[in-house]
């Protein structure tokens, strides 16, 4: 009985122990290890790939879980829900592709990431845990306590939309601060554009069918 | 009994390591303290995921950062020295570690096969080749966000800028070119046929480009006023990377790894005259090579015989040899 307590102070010292050393404690974010959220409803199909190259397919509701490096694909005609962990819905519109990443950061945690290729999303970002980057090919959308849309054409060109909060809008050549009702525009080889006003609910319509 | 004896040797050894780690951290910061900040070598571990990091006066190793990440592979330091940053090529990410604190601060992802990392000359951005994407990923070093990618050639695999950070040359070793890559409009200007699986780029000390074609036997020279390959020279199998010195009033002169010769070639580093000067016995695969500040001191790493060498370039001698973790790759020399 000595003995096991010994032993259990004696692992709980040498794990405190082996967290201050280099590499120890939390590692970063492992592709396909925990879900990282689900794939809740597809209006068409939300094609779901593996970082094996397993393919999975989502019509109507469900509960596809979602991991670190899968990439999501929605053809024409097709729109689907998302919710990312911890509480993040994200709304993919046709014709969209995303892979989902993170970063690790030693002071503000896991970071999740979009990284939209094409396509339209929609997203409702929290605080701490639950802020969200989405990176186009010439922009970075950070939302936190924010709601936003973000387009992506096929020449990369990105446009935010703040539908609630604030959010950013990065480009290599500077970054924007897009306030709520307003939306800025990120192409390749320019900064972004000043916020302009935007119609926000007219943004946002698309979702209505899958989010529903 | 053996097993739990052992258990308990392990636990005091662990306890030792880490006492002794602190204990390190802690004597290296008041040595700083005390003859103020030292010039330092980092060495990437490919095979150990990891950076060795040495004084770069007494040659002795100060610590070892774990990437947290997998194959660590190429390393861009900043101009300060606080911030080292480090490719991972299985795992497409990339590591911030802070000089200071010897730690890994943050891992990005950047793209598949993340190979090579420089940073602008501002040091605002690190760009990243990443060679499974055929893409550039674009690090913002501040917030560690990625602000945008490019689209380049097949296989990028080198990676430098101008003198005046107008341009980025990227080397793609499947479409054997440099691509000229204008800063401002992140647009390819012109892509210049080099050679044979090109892959090592670097800023050379009269503002021109140097490259080595490591599926080939040569380095070559491109002149960022013409977008010109204005020379190039053989100097054996499998070229790796390209450092400046100086021997005593001769130079600069250009030292390059053969790995298939197991020597450092010296070459003269005017391209209107390239010519071999001497060759230098180093370990076995030598890969990464780094200059000091001054040119005097080259640290050359071996793939194979995993360490570091320091060479006076003076006397072309080997002046220490210093072990480091397995496959190390690239070295970056810091200077205080």
């Amino acid at each position: 009985m000595t003995a096991r307590a010994g032993w259990g102070g004696g692992v709980v010292i040498a794990l405190a122990i082996w967290s201050l050393l280099p590499g120890g404690g939390a590692a970063p974010a492992a592709a396909q290890g925990v879900p990282v959220g689900t794939a809740q409803n597809a209006v068409g199909t939300l094609v779901v790939v593996r970082t094996d190259g397993i393919e999975h397919r989502l019509q109507g509701r469900g509960s596809l879980p979602l991991y670190e490096g899968d990439v999501l694909r929605t053809e024409t005609a097709s729109q689907a829900l998302i919710q990312l962990r911890p509480g993040m819905p994200v709304a993919l519109n046709e014709r969209t592709t995303l892979k989902i990443l993170s970063r690790w950061d030693k002071t503000a945690g896991t970071i999740r990431i979009l990284r939209v290729s094409r396509g339209g999303v929609w997203a409702k970002a929290g605080d701490g845990a639950r802020q969200l980057e989405i990176e186009s090919p010439a922009a970075v959308a950070a939302a936190r306590d924010a709601e936003i849309d973000l387009k992506v054409a096929e020449d990369g060109q990105t446009a935010l939309t703040v539908v609630q909060g604030t959010a950013e809008l990065g480009t290599p050549f500077g970054v924007c601060s897009v306030r709520g009702g307003t939306a800025s525009v990120g192409a390749r080889g320019t900064p972004c554009t000043a916020p302009q006003p935007a119609n926000a609910a007219t943004a946002v319509n698309w979702k209505q069918a899958v989010t529903q | 009994m053996r097993g739990i004896h052992m258990l308990e040797l392990k636990r005091t050894g662990i306890v030792a390591l880490a006492l002794g780690l602190v204990a390190g951290c802690a004597d290296l910061q008041m040595k700083e303290a005390e003859d103020g900040p030292r010039s330092r070598v980092f060495v990437a571990n490919e095979s150990s995921n990891t950076v060795t990091v040495v004084d770069g006066d007494s040659f002795q190793v100060l610590a070892t950062v774990d990437s947290r990440n997998h194959a660590t592979h190429d390393l861009a330091v900043s101009r300060d020295g606080r911030w080292l940053f480090a490719t991972n090529l299985a795992s497409g990410r990339l590591s911030a570690i802070n000089t200071r604190a010897l730690e890994t601060v943050a891992s990005i992802a950047t793209g598949d096969r993340a190979h090579v990392v420089t940073l602008t000359n501002d040091n605002r951005q690190a760009w990243v080749a990443n060679i499974g994407d055929n893409t550039i990923s674009i690090v913002d070093t501040g917030t560690f966000r990625i602000l945008g990618t490019i689209a380049v050639g097949k296989g990028p695999t080198g990676l430098t800028f101008s003198r005046d950070g107008r341009f980025a040359y990227v080397s793609n070793q499947g479409d054997k070119t440099v691509e000229v890559i204008d800063t401002a409009s992140h647009r390819v200007l012109k892509a210049i046929p080099v050679g044979t699986n090109p892959h090592f780029l670097v800023l050379g000390p009269d503002g021109r480009i140097w490259g080595t074609n490591t599926g080939g036997t040569d380095i070559y020279v491109i002149d960022p006023a013409t977008q010109d390959k204005v020379g190039a020279i053989n100097v054996g199998p499998a070229p790796q990377q390209i450092a400046f010195g100086f021997k005593g009033l001769q130079g600069p002169n250009a030292y390059v790894t053969v790995a298939g010769l197991n020597r450092v070639v010296v070459v003269s580093a005017d391209p209107s005259n390239l010519r071999i000067l001497e060759q230098i016995d180093v370990g076995q695969r030598p890969n990464g090579i780094s200059n000091n500040r001054e040119g005097t001191r080259l640290f050359v790493v071996h793939e194979t015989s995993n360490d570091l060498k320091v060479i006076d370039t003076g006397s072309s001698s080997v002046l220490a040899t210093v072990p480091v973790g397995r496959k190390p790759i690239r070295v970056v020399y810091h200077g205080n």
